[in-house]
């Protein structure tokens, strides 16, 4: 069985600091982090490993300018890593990266289970497994919390979704099936362009804890891990300095090889950032008891809304 | 002044107005939660609409689901009728017992014929697991581009492209993208970012039926992932704190009943009991649990100080919180000049009325 695992690395954002009056955002430590969700989709892909002596093969989920997190992914237990590069390449994004992607999966010669992270620690787009699915023709889970495949099928621990009309047809009655995520948190900064909508309906802590199902499919698959899902194990030391000491530990493709040049055309431009006001800090409540749990009640659920 | 560049600016967008002829309108895929249109498709509706006045087209609802139409059901009189009142132009619905639940096979055909039919400008989806699942494997299957966690959108008329605005790092800062040449464009739109629609109950439409052809859902539900408990977050990593200080208890009460309020606001909230070091010495919290620069430094999206006077060490470790909420009996504690909300008032008092608010 071969694996494909999907890495990329991040800006660590504990080394940034934002001016939000400026404008401007000031990179302090130039430190890059492998994507944390990647690093549990490594992790999941080596468990299996563990299992069933399946290949693991990494390959970068978007250009990367360096090696490096292929490297830690083979000091991790990975068995190949591919580093792509080319003309064109460097702007790539997720709907290219997923045809040069595909056509990596087809000249590795095919593989049964591919691993991604759910997001990127930065941008949260979730888009390259599914469109690489879509790339490969094959289905896909998104958001897996375990992830085990034997014998041409692959199961996963998914969080499970909120009843649509009709209700509870799947699973066992008396079962709750019907938990919302744990609180996308947006922070005071999704709401300074809009007046402030009516609080909606109370969300604070309200309906969450339990509703996971196990999903199963047939091999092949992409499988998107959610991050934190996994505790991922650390890199081997010696192995780790052997892998860097060894020129030639990734194989290194080129881009034209796999796709045409006009097939390397990003779909989404960049135009810029916007910045959150500042924030207001000391703004004192007063009044009754009643009227100020009211008032912290009410900014909560605008901070844990969604 | 010269006016050439005018005339040049009104040439292209005739001829992309022309281009965009035909079709075209603003999509919202309906997400449908326990029986009820979700909130995020008419925050969606509602930002569609704005863009669609601004560009001159329709506003059409999609609707997927078993008995989302039957009359004798009160449930959809409803459904199609509050996409319509929430601002759809029309509203298609896919209605067939192999779309009772999301499945992704299903969904995806009822989507891609529709979307190759009609040809729409822009399709919203809701950032929820549905919309997700749906709409990146939709734009590589239709060739459009897709921006995730929208939380605000506005218009480049010449190019007829939306500009959308997504957190980076959640939230520290945005980042604006546009899909100015892919068509359709996607969008998934973030749960609450944008202001939910009135919903005007004169408007009124008639909604057209889709045929659908039942396809097989690759993923099969096995059933509830029996004895599954997700790993525990780490303090530094949680989203939610509750921090007791020593001041939890005000003046009166007992120690141990202010903690164990302090606490029950925690699960209230869904979120991690900490403290400071005073919470320590008085024993109630472990040694893992002290938020101070020399024990766990935080960064949760809300930091709720409970009775914590809030020292330098303490104040320096929740730097990295997005919002925070600071209840203190001591007008001049330190903790109120980094706090976001400063209540001045005992916890004792507090917390109770907060339980009962949140609850």
């Amino acid at each position: 069985m071969r694996i494909i695992v999907l890495v990329g690395r991040v800006l660590d954002p504990s080394g940034i600091v934002v001016n939000r009056r400026r404008g401007r955002i000031f990179i302090n430590r130039e430190e890059y982090l492998v994507n944390p969700a990647d690093r549990c989709a490594l992790e999941a892909a080596l468990r299996i490993k563990d299992a069933t002596g399946a290949e693991v093969v990494a390959l970068p989920r978007g250009p990367l300018p360096d090696d490096d997190v292929l490297r830690q992914a083979l000091a991790a237990g990975a068995d190949r890593a591919v580093y792509l590069t080319g003309d064109g390449f460097k702007g790539a994004d997720d709907a290219v990266m997923a045809r040069v992607l595909a056509a990596a999966v087809e000249r590795l010669g095919g593989a049964d289970l591919v691993l991604a992270g759910a997001t990127t620690l930065d941008t949260r787009q979730g888009q390259l497994g599914p469109r690489l699915a879509e790339a490969l023709g094959w289905p896909q889970i998104v958001g897996a919390w375990q992830v085990e495949a034997t014998d041409g099928k692959v199961q996963a621990v998914l969080q499970a979704p909120t009843p649509r009309v009709g209700g509870d047809r799947v699973l066992a009655p008396g079962r709750r099936w019907g938990k919302t995520p744990p609180p996308r948190v947006g922070g005071d900064r999704h709401q300074p362009w809009s007046p402030l909508p009516p609080p909606p309906p109370p969300r604070v802590g309200g309906d969450r804890g339990g509703g996971y199902a196990t999903v199963e499919t047939d091999l092949p698959a992409v499988v998107t891990v959610l991050p934190g899902a996994l505790k991922p194990r650390y890199p081997d030391g010696a192995r780790l300095i052997n892998i860097y000491r060894a020129e030639d530990a990734v194989e290194r493709w080129d881009v034209a090889d796999l796709v045409e040049a006009d097939a390397l055309k990003p779909l989404l431009e960049r135009r810029g950032q916007d910045f959150p006001p500042e924030r207001e800090r000391g703004v004192r409540v007063s009044g009754t008891p009643e009227e100020m749990a009211q008032a912290v009640a009410d900014a909560l659920r605008q901070q844990v809304r969604g | 002044m010269d006016a050439s560049y005018l005339d040049l600016l009104m040439a292209q967008q005739e001829e992309v107005t022309e281009a965009a002829g035909g079709g075209g309108g603003i999509w919202v895929v309906a997400d449908v939660v326990n029986g009820t249109v979700a909130p995020v498709t008419l925050e969606a509706l509602g930002a569609a609409r704005t863009l669609a006045d601004a560009l001159g087209a329709y506003v059409y609802g999609v609707l997927l689901g078993e008995d989302v139409t039957d009359g004798s059901t009160e449930l959809t009189t409803s459904l199609a009728q509050t996409l319509y009142q929430a601002g759809a132009d029309g509203v298609r619905v896919a209605d067939h017992p192999s779309l009772a639940q999301f499945a992704l096979e299903p969904y995806l055909k009822v989507l891609s014929d529709l979307v190759e039919a009609e040809q729409p400008e822009v399709v919203i989806f809701g950032a929820t697991a549905q919309g997700q699942e749906l709409a990146p494997r939709l734009a590589q299957r239709t060739g459009g581009g897709l921006i995730e966690h929208v939380t605000a959108a506005s218009l480049d008329e010449t190019t007829r492209t939306v500009q959308a605005t997504f957190p980076i790092y959640g939230g520290e800062y945005f980042e604006i993208a546009a899909c100015s040449e892919a068509r359709p464009q996607f969008l998934t739109v973030e749960p609450g970012a944008f202001p939910a629609p009135f919903l005007d109950p004169y408007r009124k439409g008639e909604p057209t039926t889709l045929d659908v052809e039942p396809v097989e859902p690759a993923v099969r539900v096995l059933g509830p992932a029996e004895g599954f408990e997700p790993p525990p977050v780490p303090l530094a990593q949680a989203s939610m704190i509750v921090a007791a200080g020593r001041q939890a208890g005000g003046g009166s009460a007992e120690l141990a009943e202010a903690f164990e309020m302090v606490k029950q606001l925690a699960a209230a909230l869904g979120g991690q009991v900490a403290g400071d070091r005073g919470a320590r010495d008085a024993g109630w919290i472990g040694p893992g649990q002290i938020v101070d620069v020399r024990g766990v430094t935080v960064a949760p999206q809300v930091y709720v100080a409970v009775g914590i006077r809030g020292d330098t060490f303490h104040n320096a470790a929740i730097e990295g919180a997005k919002f925070i909420v600071a209840i203190h009996p001591d007008p001049d504690a330190p903790i109120f000049q980094v706090a976001d909300l400063c209540l001045e008032a005992d916890p004792q008092e507090v917390l109770p009325a907060l339980l009962e608010a949140l609850s």
